[in-house]
């Protein structure tokens, strides 16, 4: 027991000595780890409270059913719901008309938006989902029933700008109704914008009457659920295709809506944590090179080997535990200050509407924890097992210094890493997420690294020889003699950058690859002159034929093609597919689409299946291969379609389906469109052609985009949902700089007696610097090049195993070279400098006093 | 696992009395006689129709227009207000008193008749049931509502035929009423068969509520009613038979502004009479207007001007729940014929104020004609507790 | 005491520096072991404090087989009953004075408070009075080597081992510290192996060794020619 705390004390005093002289190192070192686990622990709140936040706003839209029953289309024949009513087994059934209901577009920042909308029967809903009650005026009691009612949630009155009283304009097709705000709602989720109103007026006003969106079911008290469903599911079969859900099909579906993209920004965040491990791992490695001596002493005068292991191990963790715990406060103030301000969507455009709040949750935060100071430990136990396994004599004299590194030296691990690498790379995803894919990149990223200072020895040795040769001065040589021949102390400086700068690299490549066809792609998709809708989105939108004709028939408009757009549920776990109806050149459908070139010949489609042509996610999720013949929920019975073809979609992660709409209207019945591409007669501009447009007596409703106009709007919607990442991006650079400022510092510590010498045989300050600086950018060109290669093989690994597998796309590779080089450029010049500055404060030191210090 | 269903169920409960904290004074707003407890229900009908673009236009009760069977026992969507209320003395096989109420409400709203959605809720659908047990000390009762729509809930017309979910009452051809009531503690099941022709009130139907004359509604009554059936309570059936009164009134505006509450009772005379007595009281307690008929067993029917009906408190009862002090036993005079109402049970209030939000006595009573036993009935009163304020 | 049995060792590159090598120290004495330079002097410290180990022989402390032992024991051992002084100092650069003299008082369990009035006592001693707070930088290299003697002398050890503990200092200044090493020994009652080339320092013994490729001889069976070159 004495021994412990005697050991304790000493341990105290060693580690508190050596923080006291080197203050720098430590600081970045608690810095970096603080970082990484803040930018890991932020992204993880944020993201949790948003998704928490959504799921809890969508179930409070289901009160307390105990099922749901939905069509696979948006809405279904009220039919349903008599005889789900009066159904033995069931007490209470609550209809249910959900729209989205676009806004007219007057203010700027409500122009694509639209309004959630519940028609309910309050009758029905008090029991089922009493929040979600309107509260009329003290003495408009019966506004609950009104017809031209509806109540709003604070939320959403906030965001309108409007109050009680005012009236509400919403836009119906080409029309714009007027509602009366006739109160707020009994309670509402904070940030939750939905309306209320009374599903007969709701019907009624916005174009749907006969139809339900869901009806929510509420049991006889002792009905075992899953029977109930399994037997409703048979007896609905009846009826055509109907879906029978419960809260857990409504969980997953939500949670699937958001998972790739949560996993994979949680991944980025990782990837700052990572950087700082490899900052941990150089600070500590440094650290005890240059300690080298004191623990030979301290061997010497009895420290066993344990316990000189647990010393090092003891000062890694006290690095670890403080920036860890830094870390957990800077991300909880972080996430709290990006949800206060930003609400919870990061980009991703995932979580709308929701104003979330962020939640101490132990059990993550220990996790996090113990993630940081995981790290640390990993970064700290390959210099400590060198150190402890360093026999006392030799490591006393000086000059032993690399020798420390010489196991980092064997290649073999690295090559392992690499190769193994490759294969996962190569291996299916996991629960639709790329485990393997990550994988591959840890692996790659690790053994890049660890090939390191074998290929600098071998590339610098080179750069020796040549320069030898030719006789150049005597700095650079000594500079290029340093990296030769002790590559791995120079290795050790440049694992941060290396890891940061590679992932910068992948990640461009990546975003860059994705945005480059992005672009192509609209530019496919965005053959017609002149784009045509009622509203950007919403279930309300739409024309009808009349509209259409009128639409076609205006002077100047050579050719109007029609879509109309709705959505279809195929499996209750996941989210909805985009069903697109739309004129398509059968003879080539790569005119219309951008087909991925996986298509079976048009003379194969038989008469009797209508073609349809699916998106990649569709391939992925639900195996629609080209050929496959198929039934869809579009009409009753579900009618047969052969799928002809695959195209590629950016826009909608989660499955499309196009058809022609010809096929459409024949078979669903539904005449009404909701986009419209126009092409103009030779010598119409787009300006005359939308004038005589307004001047139809629908004009004024109709919203006009151009291509361009949509094209840019689209990219700078992409570009948005990837600001994070570059956020991301830029701190793990910063950690990688902090990373060479650190080990730099520490090594030019270090070589305070070797820069004693040299100015003793007069080599000018000047010089010195010159040469620490040469041989910062030396090794961060090194760096900057090894980084590149593996990065772009990463990045490989992401376009072409990690997209596809997260969101069903697949894209071209294409090189951001400016960016790189710039992103390059800068790396070298802040690393010169850093170097530089860190060598400033030794060689300014007391030339005298370095040389005759031990250490 | 206990404690947490437990918890569910306080939950669900405190919803309920939240929820319809609004609701409540919607379905006030259809209650016959509760309606004058919210003297100002009238004006909110009145500021609704101000803000509406396309007002329904209500029918009037107009003197002189003749009831017409069998269509008028059917529902008359085109008046605001219509009910079909039943209450009667049941006994049980081991001669066990007991006392039921079963009302239908049909109330128009001002939604727009333009609308041709199957939810547009222009006619809700209320209605109530309350079962009386003297050995069990207390009343109990339920209470449903809904819009008319979809086959779930309608109240048609040509013929007696209301329907609430599960709750329903049908006239069928040969006069006779079936009705049955699946309510949370109990169930009614009852066929109720006239002996006698209905029993038009006031003029030929045409009944008056207040002194202004279009403060009337039509109203008929189905007095002497056989009952046969039977009652389920803690799943066991009892059969039951008994005698009942059903009273079928509809109306667009019957209430005087000052009317602050009402008595009303029907009484199935042993020797084969009914008789209906109501008056309506002012914010001071005074009358306001007042009637009564009566109709011997040979169908000579006696009609009371207010003047000549009286009714005087003999015993009040204070509520424990509500501190409303009723007049459980009351005396009425009608002309020279005194009447002494005896309760079958002092507690017989509804208090409702949590779920439906109203609170009245409606209870069976036993009747002395000058001091003789002469019958059973059933005795509302109505506008006790001052309303609430919300 | 210390008992050298047939030692050999060779360095890893096949130089052979010692052989056959025997030797026995009795308890209390304090011996100087001179010699060329290469000969072994060091390797014969490194061997004796259990920091390397012999090819052939044994060497016994108090009857113990040190090259027996694991390299946990060996330092159990050599914290316990060894105390070193190097040419080099070798203090602790960030740990105050009377820190680093009670280093090995620590590792072998001491309290601390109790360690530290002991340091305190130890740099009286050694003529530190009143420094105990200060740090190596504010010393001068003879006083760094009156702290290196506390701190081989602190923990009462069996055997002090120092190896040219005056090399780097001036002949005044080593004097003093051969006078003040030599009477520390001999007042905690230790034995010690002095390594030098210096003649003057050796003389600070009791005996004079000279070690040749044939083994340690005392001065004077073997040509001191090459002695005199150095000291």
């Amino acid at each position: 027991m004495t021994t412990r705390t005697h050991g304790g004390t000493l341990s105290r005093w060693l580690f508190l000595g050596e923080w006291r002289a080197h203050r720098i190192q430590a600081g970045t070192a608690i810095v970096a780890i603080a970082l990484g686990v803040a930018l890991g622990f932020a992204i993880h709140l944020i993201n949790t409270a948003a998704f928490n936040e959504f799921s809890a706003a969508a179930r409070s839209l289901s009160g307390q059913a105990d099922l749901q029953v939905r069509g696979p289309q948006p809405t279904f024949d009220e039919s349903l719901y008599p005889m789900l009513a009066q159904h033995t087994n069931v007490e209470l059934a609550n209809p249910v008309l959900e729209l989205d209901v676009a806004l007219p577009g007057n203010s700027g920042e409500r122009k694509n938006s639209t309004l959630k909308i519940l028609g309910l029967d309050i009758f029905r809903a008090s029991d089922m989902a009493p929040d979600l009650i309107g509260i009329p005026a003290e003495d408009k009691l019966l506004d609950i029933l009104a017809d031209d009612a509806i109540f709003l949630s604070p939320a959403a009155m906030e965001w309108l700008g409007v109050k009680q009283g005012d009236p509400l304009q919403l836009r119906v097709g080409t029309q714009t109704i007027t509602l009366r705000i006739a109160g707020g709602l009994r309670r509402a989720r904070a940030g939750q914008r939905i309306g209320i109103m009374d599903i007969g007026a709701a019907q009624w006003h916005f174009h749907h009457l006969g139809q339900l969106s869901r009806i929510e079911l509420k049991l006889v008290p002792g009905i075992d659920r899953a029977v109930f469903t399994a037997a409703l599911g048979q007896e609905l079969e009846l009826r055509g295709q109907y879906l029978v859900t419960d809260t857990a099909d409504q969980e997953a579906r939500i949670a699937n809506m958001s998972r790739a993209y949560r996993v994979n920004l949680n991944m980025l965040a990782m990837v700052a944590l990572f950087t700082g491990a490899f900052l941990v791992f150089s600070t500590q490695a440094l650290s005890v090179v240059r300690r080298r001596h004191q623990f030979a002493l301290l061997r010497v005068l009895g420290l066993t080997r344990r316990q000189l292991l647990k010393q090092i191990l003891f000062e890694g963790a006290a690095l670890g535990s403080i920036g860890s715990l830094a870390g957990l406060v800077l991300g909880y103030l972080i996430a709290a200050t990006a949800l206060y301000y930003f609400g919870g969507d990061l980009g991703g455009g995932f979580f709308p509407g929701v104003r979330p709040s962020v939640h101490f949750d132990p059990s993550t935060t220990i996790v996090f924890f113990i993630l940081g100071l995981g790290i640390t430990l990993l970064g700290s136990a390959a210099p400590a097992l060198e150190a402890a396994s360093a026999t006392p004599a030799p490591a006393l004299k000086s000059g032993s210094e690399d020798a420390a590194f010489s196991k980092l030296a064997t290649p073999w691990p690295a090559v392992v890493c690499l190769g193994a690498g490759g294969m996962l790379s190569q291996l299916p995803p996991v629960f639709d997420l790329p485990v393997f894919g990550y994988l591959a990149v840890a692996l790659l990223l690790i053994g890049g690294i660890a090939l390191m200072p074998r290929l600098s020895a071998l590339v610098f040795s080179a750069i020796l020889d040549a320069v030898t040769r030719r006789g150049h001065g005597a700095m650079p040589t000594l500079a290029l003699a340093r990296l030769a021949n002790a590559p791995n102390q120079a290795s050790v400086a440049l694992g941060g950058v290396l890891a940061s700068f590679t992932l910068v690299v992948a990640m461009a490549i990546m975003v860059a690859s994705f945005r480059v066809s992005v672009d192509e792609w609209l530019k496919h998709i965005l053959p017609a002159d002149l784009y045509v809708r009622t509203a950007a989105s919403g279930d309300t939108r739409g024309l009808r034929p009349d509209e259409t004709k009128a639409l076609a028939a205006t002077p100047g408009i050579a050719r109007a093609d029609f879509f109309r757009s709705s959505q279809l549920v195929l499996d209750p776990s996941r989210p909805n597919v985009a069903l697109i109806a739309r004129p398509i050149d059968m003879a080539d459908p790569g005119n219309t689409l951008p087909m991925t070139g996986d298509a079976i010949d048009a003379d194969l489609l038989r008469e009797d299946a209508t073609p349809i042509w699916v998106s990649e996610a569709m391939v992925d999720l639900y195996a629609y291969t080209p050929g496959r013949r198929v039934t869809l929920p579009v009409a009753i019975p579900p009618p047969d379609f052969v799928v002809a073809g695959v195209w590629r979609d950016y826009g909608r992660q989660f499955g499309a389906i196009q058809m022609r709409l010809a096929d459409y209207q024949a078979l669903s019945g539904d005449q009404k469109v909701n986009d419209a591409a126009l092409w103009l007669e030779a010598g119409v501009t787009p300006e005359e052609a939308i004038a005589s447009l307004k001047r139809l007596p629908f004009g004024e409703a109709l919203e006009f985009s151009e291509p361009a106009q949509i094209r840019a709007l689209s990219l700078s919607i992409f570009d948005r949902s990837f600001a994070v990442t570059y956020l991301l991006e830029g701190v793990a650079i910063i950690i990688g700089l902090l990373g060479v400022a650190a080990s730099f510092s520490a090594q030019a510590l270090a070589r305070g007696k070797e820069f004693g010498m040299l100015r003793h045989i007069g080599v000018t300050r000047r010089q010195i610097l010159g040469m620490l600086a040469a041989e910062g950018g030396l090794l961060t060109t090194l760096g900057i090049v090894l980084g590149f290669a593996l990065g772009w093989c990463i990045s490989l690994i992401l376009v072409f195993v990690v997209n596809p597998q997260s969101f069903h796309w697949t894209m071209r590779l294409s090189l951001p070279w400016s960016a790189l080089l710039s992103v390059a450029a800068a790396l070298l010049l802040s690393a010169a400098l850093t170097a530089l500055a860190s060598g400033r404060h030794t060689v300014s030191s007391d030339v005298i006093r370095s040389v005759r210090e031990d250490w | 696992m206990q404690l947490f269903t437990r918890d569910r169920t306080h939950t669900s409960h405190a919803h309920t009395a939240h929820t319809s904290c609004s609701l409540a004074r919607l379905r006030i707003a259809a209650f016959k006689r509760i309606a004058i407890s919210s003297s100002g229900f009238l004006a909110i009908c009145f500021v609704a129709t101000c803000v509406l673009a396309a007002p329904p236009q209500f029918s009037q009760v107009i003197k002189g227009k003749p009831i017409t069977f069998p269509r008028d026992f059917g529902a008359h969507p085109d008046f605001r207000t219509e009910w079909w209320y039943v209450t009667g003395w049941l006994e049980t096989p081991d001669n066990k008193p007991l006392g039921f109420q079963i009302t239908f409400f049909r109330s128009a709203t001002e939604h727009d008749r333009d609308n041709p959605s199957r939810f547009a809720p222009s006619q809700l659908i209320i209605a109530h049931a309350a079962l009386t047990d003297p050995a069990a000390g207390k009343l109990l009762h339920d209470q449903k509502s809904a819009r008319s729509g979809l086959g779930l809930a309608y109240a048609k017309e040509g013929n007696t035929d209301v329907k609430l979910d599960g709750w329903r009452m049908l006239r069928e051809e040969d006069g006779r009423y079936q009705t049955s009531i699946n309510a949370n503690d109990f169930t009614l099941r009852f066929s109720l068969t006239p002996t006698q022709k209905p029993m038009l009130q006031g003029e030929d139907g045409f009944s008056r509520k207040g002194p202004r004359p279009e403060q009337a509604s039509y109203y008929y009554s189905q007095p002497q009613l056989k009952v046969s059936g039977s009652v389920i309570r803690n799943n066991k059936e009892t059969a039951v038979s008994g005698i009942a009164w059903l009273d079928h009134e509809w109306s667009t505006e019957i209430l005087d502004p000052d009317a602050d509450g009402w008595d009303w009772i029907g009484i199935n005379l042993d020797d084969g009479s009914a008789l209906v007595a109501f008056q309506i009281r002012g914010r001071d307690g005074t009358k306001v207007w007042a009637y009564a008929g009566l109709r011997d067993a040979h169908g000579r029917f006696t009609q009371f001007t207010p003047e000549q009906v009286k009714f005087e408190p003999q015993r009040m009862w204070r509520s424990p729940r509500t501190d409303a002090e009723y007049p459980v036993a009351m005396r009425i005079q009608t002309g020279s014929t005194v009447w002494v109402l005896t309760p079958l049970l002092d507690d017989q209030e509804l208090d409702s104020r949590h779920s439906i939000g109203a609170v009245y006595w409606e209870g069976a009573v036993t009747v002395t004609r000058d001091g003789k036993p002469a019958g059973r009935g059933y005795f509302e009163m109505t506008g006790y507790v001052k309303p609430l304020r919300l | 005491m210390l008992e050298l049995r047939n030692i050999g060792k060779a360095y890893s590159n096949g130089r052979r520096v010692l052989a056959d090598l025997s030797y026995t120290l009795e308890a209390g004495e304090y011996v100087a072991v001179m010699g060329e330079s290469g000969v072994g002097k060091s390797t014969l410290l490194n061997l004796i404090a259990g920091l390397d180990a012999p090819d052939t022989g044994e060497i016994l402390i108090n009857g113990v087989v040190m090259s027996s032992l694991d390299d946990d024991a060996a330092t159990r051992r050599r914290r316990k009953e060894l105390g070193f002084v190097f040419q080099a100092f070798h203090i602790l650069p960030h740990l105050t004075l009377r820190q680093n003299v009670s280093l090995p008082l620590l590792l072998n369990g001491v309290q601390v408070e109790g360690a530290i009035e002991a340091a305190e006592k130890m740099l009286d001693a050694v003529g530190l009075n009143g420094r105990g707070a200060h740090f190596p930088r504010q010393l001068s290299g003879g006083e760094l080597q009156r702290v290196a003697i506390g701190r081989a002398l602190i923990h009462h050890p069996k055997l002090i081992l120092a190896d040219e503990p005056t090399g780097n200092l001036d002949p005044d200044t080593a004097r003093d510290i051969l006078m003040l090493m030599r009477t520390e020994i001999k007042v905690n009652g230790a034995s010690g192996i002095l390594v030098t080339h210096s003649r003057m320092a050796a003389a600070t013994a009791d005996r004079i060794l000279v070690l040749t490729k044939d083994g340690l001889h005392p001065l004077g069976a073997v040509n001191s020619a090459a002695l005199h070159q150095s000291g």
